[in-house]
């Protein structure tokens, strides 16, 4: 990737709590029209990053950038920002709300209401605009507090846990929602449990460990560093049929059907020709790990 | 379309202690607390005064009767007593037993009998002291006259010494102490209520979590400013409404006489409020960025409110003698003086001096209290949690 494209980048940022160390030298970009998911366990540092990236807390060390120069506070107002932490006020009205966030973020009165109404609109829940915040269910918090985020529509977008607690429905249209915004040129970066979501959704991936980018990149690139399986349905073997190749070790067995994991390196045709010295083989799949097992292995990893 | 709402057809960027302070004070206005704590107090301090001037009412004329050789002393008395500012009407007594038993029954308050120039008089209770003088008076002018001086001559050596007031009157009679004391409780509640409100609103933003979102898009220092600026106006807004009911109820009640209840003392009331608010109102938002919860709030600014409370209890000692040293000394020092001063003021003269030392000792305070809020508040206003320390907050 061209230095030009990198939108945000955030360059070995540090931040300690006393003896805690949040984050440690911690580097990722986000280039325009990317959306980047941030994954890794609880306290590994993901809100600590995302509240340096938003201004609102100061690293130790690190800067973050904004199109190659260091963050103005007048650039930071133009991050839509969803905290971990929910946080609207309980008794103003949703629309009022919402229109008053676009106005500090820079809107006129006119168009901050227009898009508040529109936002409102978009989540389903016009007919509660003239509504108490806390009148709304739980789920219908989280979605003002989503429109909260785009309704001053940002020129980056940072969203701590944007799906966490949301119905199915709900997942896709953020989902939809937070796609449309990375297709209309925004950068967007936002961390999630959900593992598999994030594998569908984000363009790149962030694994971070106990404060430290342990790996990023797409997909793809990060299954490359982990291992290869393969399927081989070999109905004729014997019981104790392990193929015998080097390299190739047995992960589990399931009827004729054989789990097969190979060392980096290994072809996977020596598998397929000592299945076929058995006897027919019916099947002979691919195994692509998911996002999830590539987390487990390179936090495993980490930790050793 | 909610026509209440801001953002309703603007089509200016406002600056955004503007919007803050536009959002402070929208909530509050439209507020039950706002609407019923306004009437109430609007209606305490009108009936008030209907029932002060109704009570005055009641008091005058007083009723002088004359008896024998003292009833020539009339025409001089009512005009000596009209002079000195005392309401009188005064009657012939035939009798000397039955106008005392008039003074016995009530019907006549004061009975004077014997001679011109050695009268006596008789009265259930003291007499007003002005009434008291013009009868000493009469009685003087007729023994100078019987003494052999011509009429005219009497009158000029009894001329009263004309005294010109720089100053509308203000004595330390019961109504200027009364008016002291309202405008004591009413700004002693107001700065309650609103510096509290101050408190209440920075710990909701951190209790409710908005503070990570308000911080990512204005500073914390124009946050705080917006805050205090909302707050305070509703505060004035609020005192400028009771203290037009004042003067319309004065307007149409007539008693008009008691000065502290006059345009100028009430702008200078609520200039004592404006001053005491900025004063308590930084002060409190400063220690309630230290908590986190709602329940913490009374704790954290229990050390500020006792200022407050003292100032309370200094209006009762100082309103007896509103020149001694207590008042006067209190009501210099900043945190007493918004109290202390509008109190004194409504109850008697205050050197010039004094107010001008007040306000130039609390306007640095409001000063220097905004720069250590500001910070205290930039520090502590993401701690969320457990309490932060003072000093933690203060250094950063």
């Amino acid at each position: 990737m061209s230095d030009d494209a990198r939108a945000l980048e955030i360059d070995g940022i540090s931040k300690r709590y006393g003896d805690v160390v949040a984050v440690h030298d911690l580097s990722l970009d986000v280039s325009a029209g990317e959306l980047f998911g941030f994954v890794g366990r609880n306290g590994a540092g993901k809100t600590t990053t995302m509240r340096i990236a938003l201004g609102v807390l100061a690293p130790d060390a690190g800067v973050v950038r904004w199109l190659g120069v260091p963050l103005t506070f007048e650039a930071r107002r133009r991050i839509g920002y969803m905290p971990e932490e929910r946080g609207l006020y309980p008794k103003m009205h949703v629309a009022e709300q919402l229109a008053y966030l676009g106005e500090l973020h820079g809107m006129t009165g006119a168009e901050a209401r227009e898009a508040a109404l529109g936002w409102l609109d978009r989540f389903g829940l016009a007919d509660r605009r003239d509504a108490e915040l806390q009148a709304l269910s739980l789920g219908n918090q989280q979605r003002v507090q989503l429109a909260a985020a785009l309704v001053f529509a940002p020129d980056v977008l940072v969203l701590d846990e944007p799906f966490a607690g949301l119905d199915p429905v709900a997942v896709d249209v953020m989902a939809g929602v937070l796609r449309e915004r990375a297709d209309a040129g925004v950068p967007v970066i936002f961390s999630s449990h959900e593992l598999e979501l994030v594998e569908r959704l984000c363009d790149r991936v962030g694994i971070i460990d106990r404060g430290r980018m342990v790996a990023s990149g797409t997909v793809r690139q990060l299954r490359t560093g982990g291992q290869e399986r393969r399927w081989i349905d070999v109905p004729m073997a014997p019981a104790s049929w392990d193929a015998g190749v080097p390299g190739v070790r047995l992960v589990q067995a399931d009827g004729t059907r054989r789990l097969f994991e190979l060392a980096p390196g290994v072809d996977d045709q020596a598998l397929l020709r000592a299945g076929l010295a058995t006897g027919p083989v019916r099947e002979f799949e691919r195994v692509e790990p998911t996002l999830g097992e590539i987390f487990r292995s390179v936090i495993e990893e980490a930790a050793a | 379309m909610n026509a209440r709402s801001p953002g309703l057809g603007g089509t200016h960027r406002l600056p955004t202690t503007v919007l803050v302070a536009r959002r402070e004070a929208l909530m509050r206005l439209r507020s039950r607390v706002f609407i019923g704590g306004t009437t109430v107090m609007t209606v305490l301090v009108v009936v008030g005064i209907v029932a002060a001037s109704l009570l005055a009412g009641k008091t005058a004329p007083v009723r002088v009767g004359f008896s024998g050789g003292s009833q020539a002393l009339e025409q001089t008395f009512t005009a000596t007593a009209a002079s000195l500012g005392a309401s009188v009407t005064v009657s012939d007594i035939a009798d000397v037993t039955a106008g005392t038993a008039q003074v016995t029954a009530g019907t006549l308050d004061v009975l004077v009998t014997g001679s011109a120039t050695a009268p006596t008089a008789v009265a259930k209770a003291a007499i007003a002291s002005n009434v008291e003088s013009a009868l000493s008076l009469a009685a003087e002018a007729a023994r100078l006259s019987d003494a052999g001086l011509s009429p005219a001559a009497v009158t000029s050596a009894m001329a009263l010494v004309p005294v010109q007031l720089q100053q509308s009157p203000k004595g330390k009679d019961n109504e200027n102490l009364f008016a002291g004391l309202a405008v004591g409780i009413l700004l002693w509640i107001a700065l309650g209520i609103y510096g509290s409100q101050v408190a209440q609103g920075v710990v909701e933003e951190k209790a409710t979590r908005i503070m990570e979102i308000l911080l990512a898009t204005i500073q914390p220092s124009r946050l705080l400013a917006g805050k205090v600026i909302g707050i305070g106006l509703v505060g004035l807004l609020q005192l400028t409404i009771v203290g037009t009911a004042v003067l319309v109820a004065v307007h149409v009640t007539n008693v008009a006489e008691i000065p502290a209840l006059g345009v100028a003392s009430i702008l200078g009331d609520l200039f004592w409020f404006l001053l005491g608010f900025l004063f308590y109102a930084t002060a409190y938002a400063a220690v309630a960025s230290l908590v986190s919860r709602q329940e913490e709030v009374q704790s954290a600014i229990a050390p500020i409110s006792i200022f407050q409370i003292v100032g309370y209890l200094l209006v009762y000692a100082a309103l007896p003698d509103p020149t001694g040293p207590l008042a006067t000394v209190g009501s210099l020092l900043p945190p007493f003086a918004p109290i202390l001063m509008a109190v004194r003021m409504a109850a008697s003269d205050v050197p010039s001096w004094q107010v001008g030392l007040a306000i130039a000792l609390i306007v640095p305070s409001i000063v220097g209290l905004t720069w250590l809020a500001g910070r205290m508040y930039s520090n502590a206003a993401l701690h969320l949690g457990t309490r932060v320390r003072f000093m933690k907050a203060f250094r950063g």
